[in-house]
């Protein structure tokens, strides 16, 4: 039955909850999930919605921090278990998810959704990936319980396709609108009978700061070895075969032995693959250069790398600062984002953000247009790597082009901006549900 | 015929497992490790609900009968009971503080966690019952003489157990497989202390209290000159209340006071023992059933037939002159108050057996990390609860009725597969949960001599170096 609704979605009449294994502490952090909901809660708090955010959250920090006024309430869950744990937020996973389904849906009841509901509050309440499935439908049967579910609008969003068979899709669709970060992901999701809701993952607004154009060019010219030829390419992310490392590295191999040398840093994680990766560079005949530093600043990133020797491969062994990532993103030719499979594709993006260019897959990338704002690939072969990094080395003015294009890209993906897209979305939820905003 | 009523009655609460099982940290704490394995909530929840329908009405009733109409009580209380009145209800324990500090009301004991440590180990079973009559006296102010055990089993070794553990009667279940051509409403013993041909050296007992006296002066000391009395529960009379009372289909129903009264009154023998569960007196049989206004007549419909009513202290005076009191041959398999009267109630399918050698598992392993803590936690794991709500495995009908009402609510939404299964995993995490406190293995441990842990960030770079093996460049190409 559809009627209208008065009002709209806004700070003073909505409060969100984030459920998310992963968060902002290190120790939370093992990929691109908690840089989402740190960066969403943080931005919904910006806006001045009141957000929880509800993570396994490292042992030895307090239980609750409030950061922004106290708009943003980071609540570490589980401690007690990740004390046993301390290799992360996905050690002790089974013994945390127990514990994070047993105690979370009472605690968003009774301690968000039953007061704000007293204030004629709407609480959204979002749950991210496989671990929070069994939760959100704890905190709808709860609510239904109590007589509060419509009080509330539950999503559920799917970053990975990981352990999705661990998933009740009847009950959780039935008790949640399934979102998903890119229409990619939504056909995926088709073969398990749901239509996603597509949201997209967003950038923080710092990523478009400006970037200091004599430090692009001094990477520039250390990366060219004195050889004006060299081209300068970055590749970054978990060494995973899904990130096609093998097609990159190939593609490497073939534009030196074509004439055209390579410059290629590489930072990885601590995954096998990274094995099989630089051993295929190594059989390729490519020189490697293990760089390491000890938390290094952005002098001393280029420093190290200057000071490293030749080498056609740098595979940088420490932890990047933001800073230089982004320097990196602007002063190479290119950064190879060539995924396979990527869900929605952040590093992408935040190339394009810092007006780098982007070589990205064509899956989960639907910001992405090839030679528009983004180079796309569409295959796995190395040669169409090759063939358009020639073509942009052929016609610089595309280059610049594509730069323009892709930071112009980035903007429209700001977590401000993605935001209107989830309150869209959410105003529309909320009316088929017949929940009257104040 | 019987003039003489001994009764007495049961208070026991379990300490419920959490289901589905939970996942135990590796190295956890003994503490969360309980937290992993009982569900507090439940059994809080629980605990009121039964306060409000049985505890506090039956109680007060009882304090009022005993009061007013000089009613006889005999009583046992769990430990599983009191802690969770402790914990969740301080004022009902005083409630039942009040009742057993009454002149006319003996405190029973009870094996303290109602487990079935006697199947178990039998020597720690006598130092426990031991510990119980300290912990009895501790909380309520006085000492059982008089002791039950879990489900009222009683074997050979369990009277022998529990006459070495000093206590002056035990209470056993009339049933007629083990009286054979016996009547329940006589007093009667099981030891044998005839002399021998060629005598025996006596031997002090450790489980005797310390004495530098002799053992023949110990002896002499010793009031007690036979074994444990055994008084004999009269199985249908109690159970005329305890499972009939409400059954709208027994020809009986409805079960009046005076008649209950003339039953007792007509019954041959000396004594009748009346045995229920606590429970009988408003969660068994609601309020509505009249339960609680047949207990209020009962004691005036007792001395109108000339009945007068016993704790079984008074029982034990009364007819352990000589002559009185009968030798029963006790059964070598123990018989208890459940179901048919065997164990077999609480071991008879495939899933108690497998709990029962499970039970077994975690308290042989507790007892090998040599930590009480531990040992205390085998001790509630070995409950005869947890043998006793999944009878209904593998039975349908009025057979699996009784356990399954006794199954938490709760856990039904699992399905009685996993319940099972569920239900065996919480002693596979618990013996898991154990072995980092393996003594041997803490020796070990500690002789690892940890390396320096380095900054994280380093320590995942370590592991990648370990993986590259190509990271210098070769010469020449």
């Amino acid at each position: 039955m559809m009627i209208d609704s008065d009002g709209a979605i806004s700070p003073a009449n909505t409060i969100f909850v984030l459920l998310s294994f992963e968060g902002p502490d290190v120790y939370s952090t093992a990929g691109g999930l908690g840089t989402r909901v740190t960066e969403l809660s943080e931005a919904l708090a910006a806006q001045g919605y009141t957000t929880h955010l509800i993570f396994i959250g490292d042992p030895h920090k307090p239980s609750l921090e409030t950061r922004l006024d106290g708009r943003l309430m980071l609540k570490r869950w589980s401690q007690w278990i990740s004390k046993y744990y301390l290799n992360g937020v996905y050690d002790g996973e089974e013994q945390k998810l127990y514990d994070y389904n047993e105690s979370v849906p009472y605690h968003v009841y009774n301690e968000i959704v039953r007061p704000a509901a007293a204030e004629g509050k709407l609480v959204v309440v979002m749950g991210e990936d496989w671990q929070t499935a069994e939760a959100m439908t704890r905190v709808s049967d709860l609510l239904h319980w109590f007589g509060l579910r419509q009080k509330a609008l539950l999503l559920w969003n799917l970053n990975s396709l990981m352990s999705l068979h661990r998933i009740n899709w009847g009950k959780l669709s039935y008790v949640t609108t399934i979102c998903t970060v890119s229409k990619y992901m939504k056909h995926r999701m088709w073969n398990y009978g749901v239509n996603p809701l597509v949201i997209p993952n967003g950038i923080p607004s710092r990523h478009l700061n400006p970037i200091d154009q004599d430090a692009v060019k001094r990477l520039r010219e250390i990366s060219k070895q004195g050889d004006p030829r060299r081209m300068f390419l970055f590749k970054i992310g978990r060494f995973d075969p899904d990130k096609r490392w093998l097609m990159a590295i190939e593609a490497v191999a073939r534009l030196k032995y074509s004439g055209y040398p390579v410059t290629l840093f590489v930072r990885g994680g601590i995954e096998p693959h990274g094995a099989d990766v630089l051993k295929r560079a190594y059989d390729l005949g490519l020189n490697i250069r293990d760089v390491v530093a000890h938390r290094p600043n952005l002098e001393q990133c280029l420093e190290a790398i200057a000071n490293s020797g030749p080498a056609d491969l740098y595979n940088l062994r420490f932890f990047l600062p933001e800073e230089f990532v982004r320097l990196t993103y602007a002063a190479a030719d290119a950064t190879l984002a060539n995924s396979g499979h990527e869900p929605f594709g952040l590093v992408a993006l935040e190339v394009m953000a810092a007006q780098g260019i982007a070589v990205t897959g064509s899956t989960g990338e639907d910001y992405a247009v090839s030679f528009e704002n983004a180079i796309v690939t569409e295959t796995d072969d190395p040669d169409e790597i090759v063939g358009y990094l020639l073509y942009l080395r052929r016609h610089p003015e595309e280059l610049e082009r594509i730069r323009c294009a892709g930071r112009n890209t980035a903007e429209e993906f700001l977590w401000d901006q993605v935001i209107k897209n989830l309150v869209g979305k959410l105003e529309f939820l909320a009316r088929k549900q017949n929940i009257v905003l104040a | 015929m019987v003039a003489n009523l001994a009764i007495y009655t049961i208070v026991h609460q379990p300490r419920r497992l959490k289901l589905p099982a939970q996942p135990i940290p590796r190295g956890a704490s003994i503490e969360d490790i309980t937290r992993c394995i009982f569900d507090e909530p439940l059994n809080e929840r629980y605990f009121h609900a039964i306060a409000a329908t049985c505890y506090y009405p039956a109680t007060r009733l009882f304090l009022e009968l005993v009061r007013e109409q000089g009613l006889h009580l005999s009583i046992g209380l769990s430990l599983s009971f009191a802690r969770q009145a402790q914990a969740w209800d301080p004022e009902l324990l005083d409630l039942f503080r009040a009742l057993v500090a009454e002149e006319n009301v003996e405190l029973i004991g009870v094996e303290p966690y109602h487990n079935f440590l006697f199947l178990l180990d039998l020597p720690a079973f006598v130092l426990r019952m031991q510990w119980m009559g300290d912990e009895m006296e501790r909380i309520f102010g006085k000492r059982p003489a008089v002791t039950d055990t879990t489900e009222m089993a009683m074997s050979a070794t369990i009277y022998n157990a529990l006459d070495t553990a000093g206590f002056r009667g035990v209470l056993i279940d009339g049933r007629r497989w083990v009286l054979e051509w016996r009547e329940p409403t006589y007093l009667y013993r099981y030891s044998d202390e005839d002399p021998l041909p060629v005598p025996l050296p006596i031997k002090r007992s450790q489980y005797a209290p310390r004495s530098r006296r002799s053992p023949q002066k110990l002896l002499a000391d010793n009031d007690r000159e036979s074994g444990p009395y055994l008084l004999a529960r009269h199985t249908q009379l109690s159970d005329d209340v305890g499972f009939r009372f409400s059954d709208a289909n027994w020809s009986q129903y409805p079960l009046y006071a005076d008649t209950y009264a003339r039953w007792i009154a007509g019954t041959p023998g000396d004594v009748v023992l009346l045995g229920w569960d606590y429970e009988t007196f408003g969660e068994h049989h609601h309020r509505d059933t009249g339960i609680f206004d047949f207990i209020h007549a009962l004691p005036a419909e007792l001395e109108r037939q000339g009945v007068t009513t016993r704790t079984a202290s008074d029982v034990i005076d009364r007819f352990s002159v000589p002559g009185c009191a009968h030798h029963l041959p006790l059964p070598i398999f123990p018989t208890t108050w459940a179901g048919a009267g065997g164990l077999d109630f609480f071991t008879g399918n495939s899933a108690q057996q497998t709990i029962l050698q499970l039970m077994g598992y975690v308290y042989g392993q507790a007892r090998l990390t040599e930590n009480p803590g531990l040992v205390d936690l085998a001790l509630w794991l070995a409950q005869s609860d947890n043998l006793h709500l999944i009878q209904w495995f593998g039975r349908s009908g009025p057979d699996a009725a009784v356990s399954s009402h006794f199954t938490p609510r709760e856990w039904w939404e699992l399905g009685a597969d996993r319940i099972i299964h569920e239900q065996q995993q919480v002693y596979a995490n618990a013996l898991q949960a154990m072995e980092p406190y393996l003594p041997a293995r803490l020796v070990r441990r500690s002789r690892r001599r940890a390396p320096p842990k380095p900054n994280r960030r380093y320590r995942r770079e370590a592991q990648s170096a370990a993986g590259t093996q190509f990271s210098a460049s070769v010469p020449g190409r």
